[in-house]
């Protein structure tokens, strides 16, 4: 187990610093060949050539690579993964630290992701164990059906239906109905409302997690159905143990080895998820500040932000992969 | 099996036999034949297909569906919902909408099979090299696949999108290839791993084969097979990216007639009473992404040998 | 678990195995005419067609065939692990100590499972669960059969490797199966069938995967824990050479049935069934140097699609027209023993 660990971090490190690079070279060139987004902030009215100069030293854009095609700017990389390590990570247009405006977003997000993950891993799991032991019937074909269909609504469809229909004229209509209870109500909202964090999250949570659950519904079966015809299955059936044993415990740990590694790669889906379900349902997150920053082509912090969660990323990849190895003895001394 | 002193009684030879029962379907019909068989029996399958091909259709031949220009927008007719003669309605602009949604397949169709076929081979050429030559080639392309692999898609494309101002089939198919390619690598790697290791591969080498041939000849037809499967639902997840892309604002902009662009503009009117202007563009993309899902679902589990 | 739910566990199925009308004066067991249907999209395949065989304790039975015989099926219908649709027991008994274990309900069937018969597998490493230790699964066995507690479970576990000769027992129980060798893991398997004592093990191939050296070294062991424990042992192989060793009697099977019973010993002086005499042929022997294989022309038939007479004829090098369309059942040869062929006089001897 060690060393895989080991190995696993000494693999961390240099994807880490090249996913970063990638970011970095992306941004460089698009000043190289974009031009200046300093000059081109204030179009016409540009201020004095000395004023845009100090401006550019604020948001380390004054390195002369940036002056020649191509050029990857080294130097500027390594300045800039150094204060990636001190949690910089630069400053907004209007002069605000990204970290900052970061961090008062990330709540929201997490709440929303962590609403998605919940209900994705729970239904999504419990489907796919439904439609897995009872193959082709009537559960297993109403299951992979429905699966199927979530999976062809590309998330912002299937965000933009449901916030119309059932988050607004549904609600709309609960709002008539005198036996709602209040909590209810405030969960049919189309937009996120401060005043409840939790309850108007539920619908963009659900909405997040509807793709999602899908893939883990189908991994699931189709885990669950090949560990069902695997030989150890008949073994444990010759040692007289019950059917709900071998199916409970024996099958169900190795069923889930796969669907734990899909979680870690799902990270990634959510992240992109997050974004558009952020945007249409008004929520102040992290991927509502991009869906903004998109918007206004503000690309520091686009990319300043994307870098963030890239780490994020890889990180959550990291622990899943620790995870992988514990749940799964045959990795641990590859 | 190898050892001369085991007595082992004669295993099934496969060949020689001069009385082989009639009637056998099972003769030579190898992975494909088998599949082709099983698709053509499948109900999902030819359904799937035929949406697929309605689809091509309207984006090769667009005047077949409608003879209605999409331009042909009359701001009086702006809005006005399905109806006897018009059974899609009209836009907010006064454009038939049927209109738009046929000539809006073209450009999406388009962008999804050039972003495929792209990743298609760079994910075959990729794994195949690392699969099969591994350890130095191995590592440095599992590293450069992890690399992108740590852009999440969406978000990649946004920051290459922010990079790249030109709005076109090509540009958008460029991006989504370049943050598409990673999982295609890592399974035709995985495909590649197994299939060299079987016994066929060693006897071709041990027949003096020199590596192109073996590749060509052994690994790639047989390993090629969950790229396969992967690659059609790809076209799905392309129209779907690519839509998605539209709506945030960052794939085609106005005029263009896509279906992204047509939700986006639908949006806001759903909720004052034009539902159609949102619901058709959406139907639209998710029964075409459906059916490229639906194939892709057929394709795997004809082509998995141990359904046989 | 409590001490009340443990004993009442215990009592529970040893009371239903007691109540069950044992007659100790019939054969261990005795199956008799076992028919089983496999119901595919492609017809139904009669891989078992009226199988007989009986099997005293202390004793040991060959199975011998070619892939796909029906001798696992066999087993499997016996250990009554078969997955029930698509497979289907069309006929027969199955009598252990004179009970029919194919009118038990599954209950009792479960209780029967490890506790009387078991089983051991061809490939142990598919067959034994990956993700949980050896010791673990050893022990589930006396957890889940007679309420033992972890603990006690353990040293067991700890008890069945030594009794199978693991080396370094104490560190290997928590070890996984992936860890072991192949014939470490064989062993493992052999410990598993051994745990609650049954009165007989089917060995399903046990040797196939292994190397001829580390195959003696199973044999061995098999055949020892057998004496130790006056078990009946039924070997399902189809390597003629591991059986000719170990077994007191030999059934060959062929495309389902039963075509040969005899002693070990009858079988390998003078064959009476047109089958095994080409199977002996076809062992390659150090003075047949410099000679031609001699194999079996031809291909067993589909299960879906016997055909009528004797399912060898195509091959048989003996048969005559009558082969082709009358089945031949088991006719009594002198000495104790029958073959299923019409001219099996000619077989004897020529």
């Amino acid at each position: 187990m060690g060393r895989y660990l080991a190995r696993r971090l000494l693999q961390f490190i240099p994807v880490v610093l090249g996913t970063l690079f990638l970011l970095h070279y992306l941004s460089v060139l698009s000043i190289q060949f974009n031009g200046d987004p300093i000059r081109a902030l204030f179009g016409d009215n540009a201020p004095p050539e000395a004023v845009l100069d100090q401006m550019r030293a604020r948001f380390g854009l004054d390195d002369s690579c940036l002056d020649t095609r191509g050029n990857p700017c080294l130097g500027m990389f390594i300045d800039r993964v150094g204060q990636y390590a001190r949690l910089d990570f630069g400053i907004d247009f209007r002069g605000r630290e990204i970290t900052d405006v970061v961090s008062e977003r990330f709540p929201v997000t997490i709440r929303l992701t962590l609403i998605a993950l919940v209900f994705e891993a729970i239904v999504g799991i419990v489907l796919g164990v439904l439609a897995g032991l009872r193959k082709d019937k009537f559960v297993d074909n109403a299951v992979r059906v429905s699966t199927t269909l979530l999976i062809a609504f590309p998330v912002f469809v299937f965000g933009v239906l449901v916030q119309v229909f059932i988050a607004l004229q549904f609600g709309n209509w609960l709002e008539t109905q005198a036996w709602a209870p209040d909590w209810l109500q405030n969960m049919f909202t189309p937009v996120y409302l401060s005043e409840f964090p939790w309850l108007s999250l539920v619908i963009p949570g659900l909405v997040l997690a509807a793709f999602s659950l899908a893939s883990i519904a189908r991994l699931t079966r189709t885990s669950l159905i090949e560990n069902l015809r695997a030989d150890y299955v008949r073994t444990a059936r010759a040692k007289g143990l019950a059917q709900s044993r071998v199916v409970g415990v024996h099958t169900l740990r190795n069923s889930l080895i796969p669907v734990v590694t899909y979680l870690g790669i799902d990270i990634g889906n959510l992240m992109g998820g997050a974004l558009v379900t952020e945007g249409i349902f008004n929520v102040p997150g992290v991927g509502g500040l991009i869906f903004q920053s998109v918007k206004a082509n503000d690309s520091t912090v686009i990319i300043a932000v994307v870098a963030i969660l890239a780490l994020v990323f890889l990180t959550a990849n990291l622990l899943v992969d620790i995870l992988y190895a514990v749940l799964d003895p045959r990795i641990r001394y590859e | 099996m190898s050892d001369a002193s085991s007595m082992t009684v004669q295993e099934n030879v496969p060949t020689e036999s001069p009385e082989e029962p009639q009637g056998k379907k099972e003769a030579a019909r190898g992975l494909w034949g088998d599949a082709w068989y099983e698709l053509r029996r499948n109900p999902i399958f030819w359904f799937a297909s035929f949406i697929v091909l309605i689809v091509v259709s309207m984006a090769l031949f667009p005047f077949l569906w409608t003879s209605v220009e999409p331009g042909e927008c009359y701001l009086s007719r702006g809005r006005q919902g399905p109806s006897a003669d018009r059974w899609f309605g009209y836009t907010f602009l006064g454009c038939d909408m049927w209109s738009k949604v046929v000539y809006g397949a073209g450009k999406s169709l388009a962008v999804a099979v050039i972003a495929t076929i792209t990743v298609t081979l760079i994910g075959v050429g990729f794994g195949t090299t690392a699969g099969y030559f591994g350890g130095f080639t191995d590592t440095v392309i599992g590293r450069f696949t992890d690399i992108f692999f740590g852009l999440p898609f969406l978000l990649g494309a946004l920051v290459f999108l922010a990079i790249v101002p030109i709005r076109n089939v090509w540009s958008i198919a460029g991006v989504l290839s370049v943050l598409g390619w990673t999982s295609l690598t890592r399974i035709m790697r995985g495909s590649v791993l197994s299939t060299k290791n079987k016994d066929y591969v060693d006897a071709s080498r041990a027949l003096g084969a020199g590596s192109r041939h073996i590749i060509l000849k052994h690994v790639l037809p047989n390993s090629i097979a969950p790229v396969f499967v992967l690659s059609t639902i790809y076209l799905g997840v392309f129209i779907s990216a690519e839509a998605t892309l539209t709506y945030l604002g960052v794939g085609f902009q106005q005029p263009n007639a896509t279906w992204g662009l047509l939700i986006q503009e639908g949006q806001p009117w759903a909720t004052q009473g034009y539902p159609h202007l949102l619901v058709i563009p959406c139907a639209f993309v998710v029964i075409t992404v459906l059916a490229f899902i639906l194939l892709g679902d057929v394709l795997r589990d004809a082509l998995d040998p141990r359904n046989r | 678990m409590t001490d009340t739910t443990i004993e009442s566990k215990k009592s529970t199925e040893s009371a239903v195995l007691a109540n069950l009308p044992w007659d100790p004066n019939a054969p261990l067991l005795e199956v008799t005419d076992l028919q089983v249907e496999f119901h595919t999209r492609d017809g139904v395949a009669k891989a078992v067609n009226g199988v007989s065989f009986d099997l005293k304790a202390g004793e040991t039975l060959g199975i011998l065939g070619e892939s796909g015989c029906g001798k696992s099926v066999t087993a499997q219908a016996i250990m009554g692990i078969l997955d029930m649709p698509p497979a289907k027991i069309a006929g027969g008994s199955i009598k252990l100590r004179g009970v029919d274990l194919l009118q038990l309900d599954e209950k009792t069937r479960r209780a029967v499972r490890a506790n009387k018969i078991a089983i051991i597998f061809q490939d142990a490493l598919s067959a034994l669960n990956p993700v949980f230790t050896v010791g673990w699964q050893l022990g589930e066995l006396y957890r889940k059969h007679t309420g033992a507690t972890r603990a006690q479970a353990k040293a067991k576990a700890l008890e069945l490797m030594k009794l199978v000769k693991i080396p370094a027992a104490e560190e290997r129980v928590n070890a996984f199966p992936h860890q072991f060798s192949g014939g470490m893991r064989q062993r493992v398997m052999i410990a598993m069938a051994l745990a609650l004592e049954p009165d007989i093990i089917i060995a399903d191939e046990p040797t196939t995967a292994l190397d001829v050296t580390v195959q003696a070294q199973v044999m061995q062991l098999l055949a020892e824990l057998q004496r130790e424990q006056d078990m009946g042992l039924i070997l399902i192989t189809h390597d003629m050479g591991v059986v000719a060793d170990v077994v007191d009697k030999i059934t060959v099977m062929y495309a389902g049935d039963a075509v040969e019973r005899a002693d070990v010993h009858q079988i390998y002086e003078r064959p009476a069934h047109p089958y095994t005499k080409a199977l002996l042929e076809s062992i390659p022997r150090v003075d047949m140097k410099g000679q031609q294989l001699a194999a079996i022309k031809g291909l067993p038939p589909p299960l879906t699609n016997l055909p009528d007479g004797c399912s060898f004829a195509p091959r048989c090098t003996f048969a005559k027209d009558r082969c082709l369309t009358d089945d031949p059942p088991l006719y009594d040869v002198p000495g104790n023993r029958q073959s299923a062929c019409h001219y099996w006089e000619e077989v004897f001897n020529s």
